[in-house]
């Protein structure tokens, strides 16, 4: 009798052994999710507050390299043989002129440009055509007189070098440099 | 018969005589300048016989030949005729019925008497061979780097006996970007020595050279205006004589006594000035609505031709100096510009703009007869006359599509290019 309880304890042990290792085994916790884990907020000192720079302070600092870089002010262009304002280019010397009327100290040159398919010589007096009807139709929106001088390049500075149409369209052109802000 | 039926009957035959011219077909003969004279230039002899001095004689007599040839006047004979002179010519005692044999006019000895170092001396001598007659001879010293010049001076001395103007000691101004931006340069008529006149940041543009060769008129792109400069390139220095507007296309009178440009100073509407020869006393000749541009001086210092779209579309116009008298040269194309009249004085050639094609014209004053002379889908534009009228340099796109000068003669005969760095343009020829 004694030796049949020693077998059944014996029997249990090795059963609750199996039992409880099975059971650790399935109790391992899954490994924590990183949301889980609770986070602490590092408490920065707010920054130094930065002078408030108004629009006319960064206007101010900039060179007038960095001004004509940033190109405020949009070129316009020209049917071919032709000076006449566009009516797309309307658009864009109001928007020019608005520019202007904001920063009311800035003077400007005005360039006129030809395509090659003008001979040198016309190109220039054609050049100049054009930046004079830039000029006035600047004038027309209330741009003073003296803030605006013209200059014409004929064809000798293309910014496009190809040799089609859509190159030529691109080189008949009235653009815009800052000379003084 | 009373004064009214003479009148009349003058009137009906001048009619008639007028019907008759109108029903007439043109007969065109091509008659220009005389007859070409072949001459012969026998190998150069040098004193030394180191290889250098052979070299330099050879060059010499290359230089030489080179330029005649180019003058249109004389013909250097082809170098398989020599052979049949049997003895070496001995420059003592020469044997002219031998280069009359073989159709020579002309003969020219040149000789390589010194060459030491650096140094050489070269004598040329010109005989008429008929009459056994010796015409003229020059002695020359100079530096070995200087053989071109040499032969173009002794060539230049040729044409002076034959009355015509220096061609070959001309110098031709022009704008290169081979350094980076537009700057002026100068060569000789053949392109050698090719060399830079300024230095500097901004652009230049439209050279000319002055009457005397002293000075070379020009626009420079200065704190943003186009600045009428009179650059002294001998004497380094530069004046200024115009800057209102945009100033630009100088043309110098032959006489040196004025020069003509445009300026865009009125109302931005390019119009032709009119100044003394050194800048001064600048006066206003055209006044229009239209452009007035490209003026070219006639050789009697009296009329300009120049372009004008006055009519609607650019053409050719020649007034007189004062810039009275206007009349219209060039019909039946829509875009005529960048005249330039001939030193002899029959001839404007200009620039025709067909789609994107240009190509020049040579207009005769006197017949109205107009050949084309030049060919090919390309720009060809900037004409300007050789001092003696038989050349011209122009810029053209051809070939390379590159802008580059090119040479061509009056009859488009002996294309060559002059320029192959960068882009080169608005080549001028100095008038002397």
């Amino acid at each position: 009798m004694k030796k049949i309880l020693i077998l059944t304890l014996a029997c249990l042990l090795v059963l609750s052994f199996t039992i409880s290792c099975k059971k650790k085994v399935e109790q391992t916790p899954p490994p924590p999710q990183a949301k889980e884990q609770p986070k602490v907020e590092r408490v920065e000192e707010p920054p130094p507050p930065k002078p408030e720079l108004t629009e006319e302070e960064i206007f101010e600092r900039k060179t007038l390299e960095e001004i004509n870089a940033e190109k405020p002010l949009q070129m316009i262009h020209f049917d071919f043989d032709k000076f006449f304002i566009r009516d797309d280019a309307k658009a864009t010397l109001e928007s020019n002129a608005s520019w202007m009327k904001k920063w009311g100290s800035v003077k400007i040159l005005i360039e006129g440009h030809c395509d090659e398919k003008g001979t040198e010589e016309y190109n220039l007096a054609l050049g100049e055509k054009r930046a004079k009807n830039t000029f006035d139709y600047l004038v027309s929106l209330g741009i003073s007189v003296d803030r605006l001088k013209i200059i014409s390049y004929g064809k000798s500075q293309p910014i496009d070098s190809g040799h089609n149409e859509i190159s030529w369209e691109r080189n008949r052109r009235a653009q815009f440099t800052i000379l003084e802000k | 018969m009373t004064k009214k039926t003479l009148c009349y009957l003058l009137l009906g035959m001048m009619c008639c005589a007028g019907a008759t011219f109108a029903q007439q077909e043109v007969v065109m003969s091509i008659r220009e300048g005389m007859p070409i004279i072949p001459m012969a230039i026998p190998e150069f002899l040098s004193q030394e016989s180191s290889p250098e001095s052979q070299q330099a004689a050879a060059t010499l007599r290359d230089v030489i030949s080179a330029d005649l040839k180019y003058s249109r006047i004389f013909s250097p004979l082809p170098q398989s005729y020599y052979g049949y002179i049997q003895r070496e010519l001995d420059p003592d005692n020469i044997f002219f019925k031998e280069w009359e044999s073989i159709q020579a006019k002309l003969l020219i000895v040149g000789q390589l008497l010194k060459s030491e170092g650096e140094n050489i001396l070269f004598e040329g001598k010109l005989y008429d061979v008929k009459s056994e007659r010796f015409i003229f001879g020059k002695r020359y010293q100079s530096s070995k780097d200087l053989l071109r010049t040499v032969a173009h001076r002794f060539c230049d001395e040729v044409m002076k006996i034959y009355g015509e103007p220096t061609l070959f000691t001309t110098k031709i101004v022009f704008v290169s970007n081979r350094d980076g931006n537009d700057e002026l340069y100068m060569m000789d008529y053949d392109g050698y020595n090719q060399e830079r006149l300024t230095y500097n940041q901004i652009q230049d543009y439209m050279p000319a050279w002055s009457a005397d060769r002293q000075g070379i008129a020009y626009t420079a792109y200065e704190d943003g205006k186009a600045k009428l400069y009179l650059l002294y390139p001998f004497q380094a220095r530069r004046k200024l004589i115009w800057d209102k507007g945009t100033s630009f296309g100088t043309n110098f009178s032959p006489d040196g006594k004025w020069m003509a440009f445009c300026s865009t100073e009125d109302e931005s509407n390019s119009e032709i000035y009119m100044a003394t020869g050194e800048g001064e006393n600048v006066q206003r000749l055209t006044f229009n609505k239209a452009i007035d541009t490209a003026p070219s001086w006639s050789p009697t210092s009296r009329e300009l031709a120049f372009t004008s779209d006055r009519s609607g579309s650019p053409q050719i116009y020649i007034m007189d100096r004062e810039g009275s008298n206007v009349r219209r040269r060039s019909f039946g194309g829509t875009y005529h510009d960048g005249p330039a009249w001939s030193p002899t004085g029959d001839r404007l050639v200009y620039v025709s703009r067909v789609e994107a094609v240009f190509d020049l014209y040579v207009l005769n004053l006197r017949t109205d007869q107009i050949i084309k002379l030049t060919e090919g889908y390309a720009r060809n534009e900037s004409p300007a006359w050789s001092p003696e009228g038989r050349h011209l340099v122009f810029s053209s796109n051809r070939v390379t599509g590159t802008i580059q000068l090119y040479a061509i003669d009056y009859d488009g005969q002996n294309l060559r290019q002059l320029t192959s760095k960068g882009e080169n343009k608005l080549g001028d020829w100095s008038r002397q």
